[in-house]
This record gives structure tokens, C-alpha cells and sequence, in this order.
């Protein structure tokens, strides 16, 4: 899909050219930069109600009807971020009261019934060796996650979060993205929480192998409409999904009006899964801006948390010592 | 969904808490805001209680600003107290003296109106 400005004002656009940026025509959707690439920027939320992995009794079912998927949006929209908190719901503050309950988010519509795309929508299974790295790590991990910051989570020390990849997968909340796009580069930031990967545009090759990055290595490139990033140099950190430091990214990115743009990513980790897989989301625009998430700041989740862990111990001793 | 913090491990359910108290200050910040209450005791002593509340940024984008808990408001909390026993706890219901929500609804899902589509 292309579309051109309509020369309505000739300083206007001269200016905007100049600086890179786009111009918006009154009565039109600019659909190209300055640059005459398509157009990603703005702000977009990732928010669905379409799983990652598509429930089993699905199975074959890629798709819904439009009937279908009105009554699954309405099912999903009438749980509460209470329920889906699940054990943690008691001792949790009630997230509606924020804004933050999905029903209370802008969501992009779809068809799909799991973002993995395929006949099966499920993760592949993992190798022998995925399995058995994974077990080691589970059995070194058992009795000392809450032994210091280093145990816990990577998100729990605002480090970065599982969601923002690459690739990019729907936050619990906030879950916002600004593409802004320049000569060689497209940059991405999450609101979830600070991630700001820089997409070299400009046919440079990757980095060395040598030199590992938590974001990994992002280097885009056009084919016709579609934004196409190949990610590598991982380290073994983030881990998605139980994978390693090889893990390879294929992402495409492609606005489909102006309103939409698909996202797609193609995973693949020979050392994890036993064939690479691809999974789909729409990303709708919504009027931002993006707020500053700065949760280093006052994060006191993680000192409590290991007090909490610290007190608990306390009692099991004592509770022993009674016995 | 996945908590970025083990709120299991922080707050304890045998521990429930009924506070009212005066509003002295309210950090909004990330990933969660806290609001700062002065309660008075049984014993007629007043004790400042620090309780966790959700992400502001919707709030912020639906327009409260920090006006919308202004220190000296009267608000009552019910939710858990610390494990460690401190004078801390989660807010798993927050509303002003007079019965009104802090911010939003409190119980179902679109408690802000008609979910934007």
C-alpha cells in the first residue's frame, strides 16, 4: 500500500523533508517519510486479547469468525486482571482502580486465536539439550530464588522486562511502543519499561560475534512495505522463552492503514527449539504520549521482596525450633 | 499474566489491615505508586503507613494530575500488611473518607466506562 502528498503546500513540505519528518496532509494519511520509506511512526499499543499460544482444543482453528471473535474478545474483556493474577490475587492491589484492567486498554482487533501462527499456534517442542539445560538450571535455582537481587528476576530489578524483547510481546500494562524513524535508523521505545533498540537501517553488517548486547543486534532493511530487522548477539540473560545467546530473530513490520501495523517475528534457536516458529500481533495506534516508566527509581519491590523472604525463613526456623 | 514482583513474598494474607488515616504525600512513580498516610493508633499515637498502589501512568494519561490526592485528604485503605510486619501494606481497595473511589473503580473490569475499541 502506498501513498503519496498531495502538494498542498510546497514550504510546508520542503521544511519537513529537510528535517525528516513526516507532514500531515489535511484529509490525507501520509503513509511515507520524508525519505519516501513507509511510514511506522507514532505511538502504538501491543494490548490483544489473543494469546500467544493457541488453547489446545483450538487446534487447527487458526482462525475465528467475526462472530467468534467478538464473543472470545467480550470473554477475555470480562476477566478481571484479579483473576488473572490467580494466587498472587489476594495480597494484590486491585488493578482497575489504576486503569490498568485490558478492558480499560485500546486494543488492536483480530481474527487470529493465538498470536503463533500455523496449523498447531504453539511454541515447537524443545531439543534433548534445551531440556536438560533447563531442568539444570530449575535444580540449581530450587530453595535460593530469593537469596539476593541476583536471584530474582531481571524485571523485578528494572533491568528489562521479558515483554520487551526483541521480540516484542504485549506488557500486562502500559503497553506502549514509539517507532520514530530517521536516515539509517528506526528506533523503538518501550513505555515497559525503558528499552530504546535502535534499528540500523543503513546495510551495515552485525557486529562481531564477539560483542553481546541485551537487546541483541537489530539491523533493518525495506522489501517493498515491509520493515524486515534480523536480530542477533544475543547474551544468554534474557533468555526468551528458555532460549540462548543464539537465538536468532526475524522481524517484519508492515502498516497495513493508517491506524494498524502487523508485527510479526520468526524465532529461531537450534540449541532450543526443535524448528523455528512465527507469531503475529496487530499494533493500533493510540494518542500517547509515551510516559517515562523510571522504575529504578523508588522501585522498592525488590528490598521488600527479599525482606518478606527474609521473615518467612525467620518463622520456618522457629517453627522448627518449637517442634 | 506475570507479576514483576513476587507480591506473595512481600505481603502477608493472615495479616488484613482496615486503615484510615490522612494523606501526606503520594509518590507516583514506577512500577508502582505509594501513597503515604498518617493513622492514629489506639493509643492515640500517630504512625505514617506507606501502601502499594498500581502503575500511575493511565492515571496520568487520563488526566489526574497530583492534585488528585492532595496531602490532607481522608482516604481508607483495606488490603495486607508487610510479612516483615512493618507499617506497610498493599492497597487492594482505596477510597476517600466519604466513600468515593481514589481514582477509578475499584471491583469489575471497565470500571473506567466503555473500553475504547
Amino acid at each position: 500500500m502506498t501513498g503519496r502528498y498531495t502538494l498542498r503546500s510546497f514550504p510546508a513540505l520542503a521544511l519537513a523533508a529537510l528535517i525528516g519528518l513526516t507532514l500531515p496532509v489535511a484529509g490525507e494519511t501520509p503513509l511515507r517519510t520524508a525519505d519516501d520509506q513507509p511510514d511506522l511512526q507514532g505511538i502504538w499499543t501491543s494490548a490483544t486479547v489473543v494469546p500467544l499460544e493457541r488453547p489446545v482444543n483450538l487446534k487447527g482453528k487458526e482462525f475465528y469468525t467475526e462472530a467468534e471473535a467478538a464473543e472470545n474478545t467480550k470473554r477475555v474483556l470480562g476477566i478481571s486482571s484479579w483473576e488473572r493474577l490467580g494466587s498472587q490475587a489476594e495480597v494484590h492491589y486491585n488493578m482497575s482502580q489504576f486503569g490498568l484492567d485490558l478492558s480499560q486498554e485500546k486494543i488492536a482487533l483480530s481474527l487470529r486465536t493465538s498470536m503463533i501462527t500455523g496449523p498447531d499456534g504453539r511454541i515447537p517442542p524443545f531439543t534433548p539439550e534445551a531440556q536438560k539445560r533447563l531442568a539444570e538450571r530449575a535444580a540449581r535455582n530450587r530453595g535460593h530464588q530469593f537469596d539476593g537481587p541476583e536471584t530474582r528476576p531481571l524485571q523485578e530489578r528494572c533491568i528489562v522486562f521479558s515483554t520487551e524483547g526483541p521480540p516484542m510481546l504485549p506488557a500486562a500494562y502500559n503497553s506502549d511502543l514509539q517507532i520514530v524513524q530517521g536516515r539509517g535508523y528506526v528506533a523503538i521505545v518501550q513505555e515497559v519499561i525503558h528499552s530504546a533498540r535502535i534499528i540500523r537501517t543503513d546495510g551495515s553488517a552485525h557486529l562481531p560475534e564477539t560483542i553481546r548486547q541485551w537487546l541483541g543486534d537489530s539491523r533493518g532493511h525495506w522489501e517493498g512495505d515491509t520493515l524486515v530487522v534480523d536480530t542477533t548477539n544475543f547474551t544468554d540473560r534474557t533468555a526468551f522463552r528458555g532460549s540462548t545467546a543464539s537465538l536468532h530473530l526475524v522481524e517484519r513490520f508492515t502498516r497495513v492503514d493508517s491506524e494498524t501495523i502487523r508485527y510479526e517475528f520468526t524465532a529461531e534457536d537450534p540449541a532450543t527449539w526443535v524448528r523455528p516458529w512465527t507469531a503475529q500481533l496487530m499494533l493500533a495506534r493510540i494518542e500517547g504520549p509515551i510516559l517515562e516508566f523510571a522504575c529504578h527509581e523508588g522501585n522498592l519491590g525488590l528490598p521488600h521482596t527479599l525482606s518478606g523472604a527474609r521473615e518467612a525463613e525467620k518463622a520456618a526456623e522457629a517453627s522448627k525450633a518449637v517442634k | 499474566m506475570r507479576a514483576h514482583h513476587a507480591f506473595a513474598a512481600e505481603f502477608d494474607v493472615n495479616r488484613p489491615i482496615k486503615l484510615r488515616g490522612i494523606v501526606t504525600k503520594m509518590d507516583w512513580i514506577n512500577p508502582h505508586s505509594w501513597i503515604y498516610i498518617d493513622v492514629k493508633g489506639k493509643d492515640g499515637k500517630t504512625v505514617n503507613w506507606m501502601i502499594e498502589g498500581g502503575s500511575p501512568n493511565v492515571l496520568v494519561r487520563l488526566g489526574f494530575t497530583k492534585d488528585a490526592l492532595p496531602a490532607g485528604s481522608e482516604i481508607v485503605v483495606e488490603g495486607f500488611q508487610a510479612k516483615d510486619g512493618s507499617n506497610r501494606g498493599v492497597g487492594k481497595s482505596l477510597a476517600f473518607a466519604d466513600g468515593r473511589k481514589l481514582f477509578l473503580g475499584g471491583s469489575a473490569p471497565g470500571a473506567n466506562g466503555e473500553p475504547e475499541k
